[in-house]
């Protein structure tokens, strides 16, 4: 197990490295760069040849990745373009806490809602229930998430005042666990819901495979009670197939959470990667590109490592 | 919408107006239950004003964007501001005059004036400031105003002398408006590391109204009232800049009264039309100091023709526009300028719309309808390409009514959507990669035209269309050299009826500019030149 761990973990390095080159490549392709903003007919061509210069803008592509790359190994992300003087790893460090809080919280409610949702419509299997499940998890697939966002701020924020619009916290108040639940409810619901329709279907499906097993029907006729049946021998085995998709689901979370940041003014690493992006501040953007790309290879390891957790057939 | 508060030069000159609709925009709120004290005046509270891009350093000789600049206005204080009708007034200058050859300014700075720390601002302060940018190690954006600057004089601890190479109008209007910087605190730093320090984003101390309390990553900047704010203190406790990227979300904050000010955009025109019906909010509105066009490529043989561009504007209904599109937030505008703005010139030739005349001229130009309807000319066909960036919908919406409006005099357009970045790039020098534009500019607290038809602006400056009039030339490059308002105003109404009968661009419109106020904030009016005009004086009523 951990000679396993630790070679997927060296496997990692190689496949950073591509994405960062591809990434590099890309940001490199759009169109303009940091001086692109500052359109202003009081700003000399010249006084923007020496940003440009300063900012070693002018090298070839080759020689600013390399530079990225040599400053990267050492950990250090360097400075931004934009946000003059202000170190990347600041804004990162400052920003990815409250992402990663949204998105462990709606990964939860995502779990918690849609796997007891799946496992119940299996059970009842064209039921009634069922259908209705079936139809409101469709609308979840077909909704955008930013427009489910919009709509729960108008009707509970703005109508019913039962939630803040936006934000991780009220201002001036003293910090306290309350307020800032208040806040993240929202937006983790939201967040959770772009996944929330797949994974009640997967799980629904996964469980009725599950049901029509061989070892389902054996423990059934052996007197096993219903309840012990569906959640010890079937839910354990269901779950396997939903791991695969939690792997799977992590970019769509880190993805995801760049829209839902930006409706709820949740400041997170996702909104910091669209200003970036629209700004042309390519260390901010390279920051975030190898954050994101790291945390889901990581959240694949850790799918792999919970397949041998729940499937006693998987041994690394 | 509303458009940047012209504290100062942020404003500048005239600021390439993006997506002036969905770019930088602000909006301003109030926190609604901490104002609220006995008595009908309230005294404290904190004013919050939300923006939906993040401010990047608050140092006025590096930053370009809009938020930094508008809380720089809060934090710092230049020579001199302009009021609501882009009159410079007095700010760190109590008064100040100017020899009859308009080359030497004096400035007689106020004696009571205090940086945040306590430290007390003189010549010196202002000295250290305005030669950052003349320094060869200085690595910012800002040059080009000091330019004309040939010397900066310390005469005694409150009396400045500026010394400039050649009479220049908008010296005292966009020039004399940056902000002063603390020589106490940043004297020793070598100018090359200057928009790098700290002091940019951790510890901005100013001589303005507010200082500098915390900048909340993502969240927020809050300032808090400098009480020895030398126009007087501030009567709000402080004021909270929030950071709200998506505008639907920062309407429903205005909605519940969380934001009780802010500039509405064209599209929350009717919400915020609801909201006063109800009493939520007091609705204010008047011209923006804007102008939204079509541009045409002049180096493009399609339009060298001027009847051919006459031709393009009559087939435009911008009446029609403003109706559909803006929901009657504008006003048809046939030239350059900006009804908001004291330049403007109404005298200019009218171009109606009349798709009958615009076949007309037209046909007098040689372009005869084809086989297929599109009008040849030489064999060559009548189509080109219209550009415009998705950071703002309603030149999207405007690009597709000028498609039909053309189609219908048999003329062939195809939209093309850029973000940004890539917009700017193509059209902007040295590329000029486009045929037409719908574009806008918004005018900064000078009304100097030159930046957009001088032919010295073609190879690098906003002259994007290359347009080139001699008389224009010699009209544009004399404005700035006249002292006397009148007379300059006549001079650039002369350049402007000319640029108007050129069409190097179909003027569209002159956008309506909305401001949203809570019932209970006493002090802000809309108006093009400052919105947060003696912000000090602000307070919230019981």
């Amino acid at each position: 197990m951990t000679t396993y761990i630790i070679r997927r973990c060296l496997m990692a390095i190689p496949l950073l490295f591509l994405i960062s080159v591809i990434s590099f490549g890309i940001m490199k392709m759009a169109p303009g760069d940091p001086t692109a903003l500052m359109m202003d007919p009081m700003i000399k061509q010249e006084n923007l040849e020496a940003y440009k210069e300063s900012y070693g803008l002018n090298d070839s592509i080759v020689v600013q990745y390399g530079r990225w790359l040599g400053n990267m190994v050492q950990g250090n992300f360097g400075e931004s373009f934009i946000r003059q003087g202000v170190p990347v790893s600041e804004l990162i460090t400052a920003r990815l806490p409250n992402t990663l809080l949204l998105m462990l919280v709606s990964t939860f409610i995502a779990f918690i809602i849609s796997i007891p949702l799946g496992v119940w419509s299996a059970t009842k299997r064209n039921s009634l229930q069922d259908y209705a499940i079936t139809v409101v998890s469709f609308l979840g697939v077909a909704t955008p998430n930013f427009w489910i966002g919009l709509v729960l701020i108008m009707v509970l924020s703005v109508h019913l005042g039962w939630f803040p619009i936006g934000g991780v916290a009220t201002y001036g108040e003293p910090f306290s666990i309350w307020d800032r639940l208040h806040h993240l409810v929202l937006p983790a619901f939201v967040l959770a819901t772009a996944d929330m329709a797949g994974l009640t279907r997967y799980s629904r499906s996964s469980m009725l495979d599950v049901l029509r097993q061989d070892y389902i029907r054996t423990a059934k006729a052996n007197g096993f009670r219903q309840k012990t049946v569906i959640f010890k021998h079937g839910l354990r085995n269901a779950l396997i197939p939903i791991i695969t998709i939690f792997g799977l689901m992590l970019p769509s979370f880190i993805g995801g959470s760049v829209i839902i940041e930006s409706v709820f003014a949740w400041p997170g690493i996702g909104l910091l990667f669209m200003e970036a992006a629209f700004q042309r501040d390519y260390p901010v953007i390279m920051a975030v590109v190898v954050i994101a790309a790291t945390l889901v290879v990581i959240g694949n390891l850790l799918a792999d490592i919970l397949y041998a957790v729940f499937d006693p057939r998987i041994e690394y | 919408m509303l458009r940047k508060p012209l504290w100062k030069v942020a404003a500048l000159a005239m600021i390439l107006m993006i997506g002036a609709c969905s770019q930088p925009e602000e909006a301003q709120n109030i926190d609604a239950n901490a104002a609220v004290q006995e008595g009908s005046e309230a005294e404290g509270g904190n004013l919050v004003l939300a923006t939906t891009a993040a401010p990047t350093l608050f140092n006025p000789y590096y930053s370009t964007d809009t938020s930094s600049s508008t809380i720089e206005g809060f934090l710092f204080s230049g020579l001199v501001t302009v009021d609501q009708d882009f009159n410079p007034e007095g700010d760190l200058a109590e008064s100040w005059d100017f020899t009859d050859d308009g080359l030497r300014w004096t400035f007689h700075l106020r004696e009571n004036v205090k940086w945040h720390d306590g430290e007390p601002m003189t010549a010196d302060d202002v000295v250290f400031s305005y030669t950052i940018p003349k320094d060869p190690d200085y690595v910012g954006p800002r040059g080009l105003p000091f330019e004309i600057i040939e010397e900066v004089n310390k005469i005694d601890d409150y009396t400045v002398e500026f010394v400039l190479s050649e009479p220049y109008a908008p010296f005292i209007t966009i020039t004399a408006q940056f902000e002063v910087l603390p020589k106490h605190i940043l004297g020793e730093v070598p100018i090359a590391e200057l928009g790098k320090h700290p002091f940019n984003t951790k510890e901005p101390i100013g001589t303005g109204p507010f200082k500098f309390k915390e900048w909340k990553e993502g969240e927020y900047i809050a300032l808090e009232a400098h009480e020895d704010y030398h126009l007087g203190a501030p009567k709000l406790d402080g004021l909270l800049y929030k950071i709200v990227p998506d505008t639907n979300t920062s309407m429903a904050q205005l909605q519940v009264g969380e934001i009780s000010m802010a500039g509405i955009s064209p599209e929350y025109v009717g919400m915020a039309q609801d909201l006063e019906a109800k009493g939520m909010v007091k609705l204010e509105s008047g011209p923006s100091n804007a102008f939204e066009y079509i541009g045409y490529n002049l180096r493009n043989e399609l339009f060298q023709d001027k009847k051919v561009r006459h031709a393009l504007t009559h087939a435009i209904d911008r009446e029609a526009i403003i109706q559909a599109i803006l929901g009657d937030a504008g006003t048809v505008a046939h030239g350059p300028g900006s009804p908001a703005n004291w330049a403007f010139n109404p005298d200019v030739p009218k171009f109606e719309y009349d798709p009958e005349k615009a076949k007309q001229l037209l046909k007098e130009a040689g372009w005869e309808p084809g086989p297929d309807g599109i009008l040849e000319k030489n064999g060559k066909k009548f189509e080109f390409a219209l550009k415009t960036t998705s950071a703002n919908e309603i030149r999207q919406q405007i690009a597709e009514v000028a498609q039909q409006q053309w189609a219908e005099i048999g003329i062939k357009t195809s939209i093309e959507v850029l973000e940004w970045s890539a917009y700017v790039e193509q059209t902007s020098p040295p590329n000029w990669n486009f045929d037409a534009i719908v574009a806008g500019w918004s005018i900064g607290s000078d009304p100097d035209p030159t930046w957009f038809w001088h032919t010295s602006e073609i190879e690098a400056g906003l002259n994007y269309n290359g347009y080139s009039n001699p008389k224009v030339d010699e009209l544009l490059s004399e404005n700035t050299q006249i002292a006397d308002l009148e007379e300059r105003k006549a001079v650039i109404a002369e350049a402007d009826a000319i640029v108007t009968e050129d069409q190097p661009n179909t003027f569209l419109y002159y956008p309506e500019g909305y401001l949203a106020i809570s019932p209970k904030l006493v002090g802000p009016s809309y108006n093009a030149a400052n919105t947060y005009y003696k912000i000090h004086e602000w307070y919230f009523e019981q």
